[in-house]
């Protein structure tokens, strides 16, 4: 690896550009969640209060930290590090300046899959160390919902890769072209979108953190460093989520090319690709704003009577497309 | 009380608890997001389900009823009206017309009319926070944030009648401390179209906004016959269909000439409990609006002697979360020699526990907050009699009997 | 009313996003208080007769009267007292505000009265140039 493979995958577009990402989205989703209430928001730290979410994160950083004395100390110490490595590593795969991903490999949608799982695994494990009775009672909460959304997920994932012949998340940002995914295949989106909020455990599929039912969720024993680590992850997660819509469905950062073949043409690109992410996180977060939390057993059953269906269908409908 | 020592009853108590195990019993309390106030309550589950709860009360005794035989009658309306923030008034208003029972004392009209707005503000205060809290405690922070929004026009006018947005401090014995402001008459008709227009926004957002109603509907449901057992008051006695509202049978104030329209619902769920008080508030902003026409001139209060006869009293007012009883005791002295309180939320509470067995975990703020629970109000129950030098504290069946005796001595 | 739809508040939370949010802006603008806010005590000293009566009344039992002096009514010495205001408990109820016959004792509109020391919440100006 040269230097300038080391500086893209680390820095820009690699994981310093997502981590910075994933703090505006924390910003982002908080302010317009406040002004869709009839709040302020963060205002306060910098300009429009845009470094709140990195204040936020240095004050938790800061903090000491609290094991409680019959948690699995091994498993809490490396367990965030790994928990972070699960969408730091993903979004490296994710084409931003044009149609080439800085990590690449021909069934790299299967690694997508793995890391979703995997990321889902960790907080389960992260739960269960903290051997706390609300981090058990939502570890329970968190594999009933995981084993409900999975399929689904899963399967919205696959469809595009069915219409463009190509495992990869290059490939099937290539094959998009102009006629994006989400025209051909809606329904495949509308259920990504759902599993994603599922997922990333947002109103209304939040229920393994609820926080007026059982504290804090798998992260009620959490604080100082972990805490700040797990939090950053989650808003990772958020972008990485939001970033595989954009290039499942969305045709990544195709448009209308206006520089020819240069750098110049990949910094719009880039544009294009950022417009429509956070096009997707506000999506995103307006459904999450405007909805109540479900229980468990409701949602389970939303998911695997409704979605799971759907799901079917349209991956069929896909098939027979192509 | 009950026969038995108790040494055997604490034991009872006890052995109640011991047949379950440590690990699956989850508190819920004393400290809890979902609290407002610190209450314990035992959950005993099977995985997600609830299987028992055994309640524990205490947490917020102030020892209120001994401070206030030793302080003076007036000085004693400062301190029950700060039991609740929330219903503050009904508390003042309860003592305050108990004593002029006692006493004889005659309210002028206006006050009583005065009176009557402010209970009414109060209520719909009191409502329009506890709908905020379902929505909060459902996952719904935009409803919480929305309604609570609105709730500050209300706070508003309360702070510019009586001076203050919660301890109102504004009945006194006799009447009202202070004429109403004189440009509070469109004020008050102008924030009532708006709240009534907000209500019935929220009243159609939550019977038809998806995710809240699967979260309402059919979820602690008490039947007439449960509500027949357990007593319970308010808003959660009228959502089973049992009609009371001791402003309707009882009036005082000038409920007898601005009578309420008591409404009630049949379900016995959450959700008709969300459609019965929001149901409230537009009554009250109905009444608030007869009153304000009606509102007759002359004096609003009538100068009264500082000491109170001997003699005893009991009344009862219609508070936001249910019937508020006070019972006064006085010996002709400076300071009364006993003040009994009893709040709806005491008799609401095993109500709420038997709402619970059988449901969810995830039911358990829902439910909770249903029966809109006062803790702050409710925590004269741990009982010291020094007479006897008895300490003890009521179990959970002792409790229950306790609330049932003192609720049949009323009917 | 049954309509059992999946993000109704949706249009309403448009709405309000575009509307001024209601957030007040302190402590960076200005608090304003309604006419009858019932904030800090504070006594005319030209009035107070120091009759006591606020002593008696208060239920926080913020007020203690102290012998200032003494003065001569006929053939009797009598004690001048004045009051003293502990106002770090006062819970501004106006009960002493409305006893007062002299009207020397108001509610300011006054709320902001976090201070570092307690001691600077003490109130003795009513016993001062008597």
């Amino acid at each position: 690896m040269n230097a300038l493979e080391v500086f893209e995958l680390l820095v820009f577009p690699g994981l310093t550009f997502f981590v910075w990402l994933a703090f505006v989205f924390e910003w982002l989703e908080r302010k317009t969640a406040a002004r869709m209430q009839g709040r302020l928001g963060p205002v306060v730290t910098g300009p429009f209060g845009l470094l709140q979410p990195v204040a936020d994160f240095f004050k938790l950083a800061s903090k000491e930290e609290i094991i409680p004395e019959y948690a699995d100390t091994f498993v809490l110490r490396w367990g965030p590090a790994l928990y972070f490595a699960a969408p730091a590593v993903g979004v490296a795969f994710i084409p931003v300046l044009g149609f080439q991903s800085i990590l690449y490999q021909p069934l790299d949608l299967l690694v997508m899959f793995f890391l979703l799982s995997f990321s889902t695994l960790m907080a389960a494990m992260l739960g269960y160390a903290s051997a706390g009775r609300y981090s058990t009672i939502a570890v329970g909460r968190l594999v009933v919902q995981y084993s409900s959304y999975e399929v689904p997920l899963l399967l919205s994932m696959i469809t595009p890769a069915v219409l463009a012949g190509d495992i990869s998340i290059q490939g099937v940002v290539a094959a998009q072209g102009s006629l994006w995914y989400i025209f051909l295949a809606p329904a495949a989106f509308a259920v990504f979108i759902v599993s994603a909020l599922a997922e990333l455990e947002k109103p209304p599929f939040d229920i393994p953190s609820a926080k007026t039912e059982i504290v804090g969720g798998w992260m009620t024993e959490f604080s100082g460093n972990t805490l700040a680590y797990v939090k950053l992850t989650k808003n990772l997660s958020y972008v990485f989520l939001s970033a595989l819509a954009v290039s499942l469905f969305l045709g990544g950062p195709s448009g209308p090319v206006i520089f020819g073949n240069s750098s110049a043409q990949a910094a719009i690109y880039g544009v294009y690709f950022l417009v429509k992410l956070f096009a997707v996180g506000f999506l995103i977060f307006a459904i999450r704003t405007a909805l109540a939390r479900v229980r468990i057993d409701q949602a389970a059953k939303l998911f695997w009577t409704v979605i799971t269906p759907i799901s079917l269908a349209q991956l069929a409908v896909a098939i027979v497309i192509r | 009380m009950s026969s038995g020592k108790p040494s055997e009853e604490k034991s009872e108590a006890g052995a109640g608890l011991m047949q379950y195990s440590p690990e699956s019993m989850m508190p819920f309390g004393p400290v809890h997001p979902s609290l407002k106030e610190p209450e314990y309550f035992r959950l005993v589950l099977e995985g997600e389900k609830i299987k028992e709860v055994i309640p524990r009360i205490g947490y917020v005794h102030r020892g209120i009823e001994r401070a206030a035989q030793e302080r003076t009658w007036v000085k004693d309306i400062y301190l029950f009206e700060r039991i609740c923030g929330i219903c503050s008034f009904a508390h003042s208003i309860c003592f305050t017309q108990g004593v002029e029972a006692l006493s004889k004392f005659e309210v002028p009209r206006r006050a009583k009319y005065i009176r009557l707005v402010v209970a009414e503000l109060e209520r719909i205060h009191s409502h329009l926070l506890w709908l905020g809290l379902v929505g909060h405690w459902a996952g719904f922070d935009t409803l919480f944030m929305w309604v609570w929004k609105d709730r500050e026009h209300v706070l508003d006018l309360s702070e510019a009648i009586t001076g203050n947005r919660i301890h109102k401090s504004y009945a006194t014995f006799g009447g009202v401390r202070k004429d109403l402001p004189d440009d509070i008459k469109d004020k008050l008709l102008a924030e009532m179209s708006f709240i009534e227009k907000r209500v019935k926004y929220y009243d159609e957002l939550v019977s038809s906004e998806r995710t809240l109603s699967v979260r309402t509907k059919g979820v602690g449901t008490i039947t007439q016959d449960a509500a027949r057992r357990l007593c319970p008051v308010g808003p959660l006695l009228r959502s089973t269909g049992i009609a009371r509202d001791v402003r309707a049978e009882d009036p005082y104030a000038a409920y007898d000439e601005v009578p309420p329209e008591v409404q009630f619902r049949t379900d016995g769920d959450i959700a008709s409990l969300l459609s019965l008080r929001m149901g409230e508030v537009l009554d009250s902003c109905r009444m608030i609006r007869v009153a304000m026409e009606k509102l007759p001139s002359g004096p609003f209060r009538t100068p009264v002697p500082r000491s109170v006869p001997a003699g005893d009293s009991a009344f009862h007012v219609e508070a936001p979360r249910g019937e508020l009883f006070y019972y006064s005791k006085s010996e002709g002295l400076s300071s009364p020699a006993r003040v009994k309180i009893r709040t709806p939320t005491m008799a609401n509470l095993l109500t709420a526990t038997e709402m619970l067995k059988g449901r969810p975990l995830a039911d358990v703020p829902i439910v909770l907050t249903g029966m809109d629970p006062c803790f702050g109000c409710m925590d004269r129950v741990s009982v010291i009699d020094l007479d006897k030098s008895k300490q003890w504290a009521f179990t959970g069946e002792q409790l229950r009997e306790y609330g049932i005796e003192y609720y049949r001595r009323l009917l | 009313m049954a309509r059992n739809k999946i993000g109704e508040a949706l249009g309403e939370m448009f709405r309000t996003a575009l509307e001024t949010p209601v957030t007040e802006e302190y402590p960076f603008g200005k608090k304003v208080v309604t006419e009858r806010f019932r904030g800090k005590l504070d006594i005319d000293p030209l009035k107070c007769t120091g009759c006591s009566i606020c002593e008696i009344v208060c239920p926080a039992e913020v007020i203690t009267m102290v012998t200032v002096g003494k003065k001569t009514v006929g053939t009797r010495t009598l004690d001048v007292k004045r009051p003293k205001f502990e106002l770090y408990s006062c819970i501004s109820c106006g009960q002493c505000v409305d006893d007062c016959r002299f009207g020397a004792l108001t509610l300011t509109h006054e709320f902001e009265l976090a201070v570092f020391r307690k001691e600077s919440l003490r109130m003795d100006k009513a016993l001062e140039g008597v």
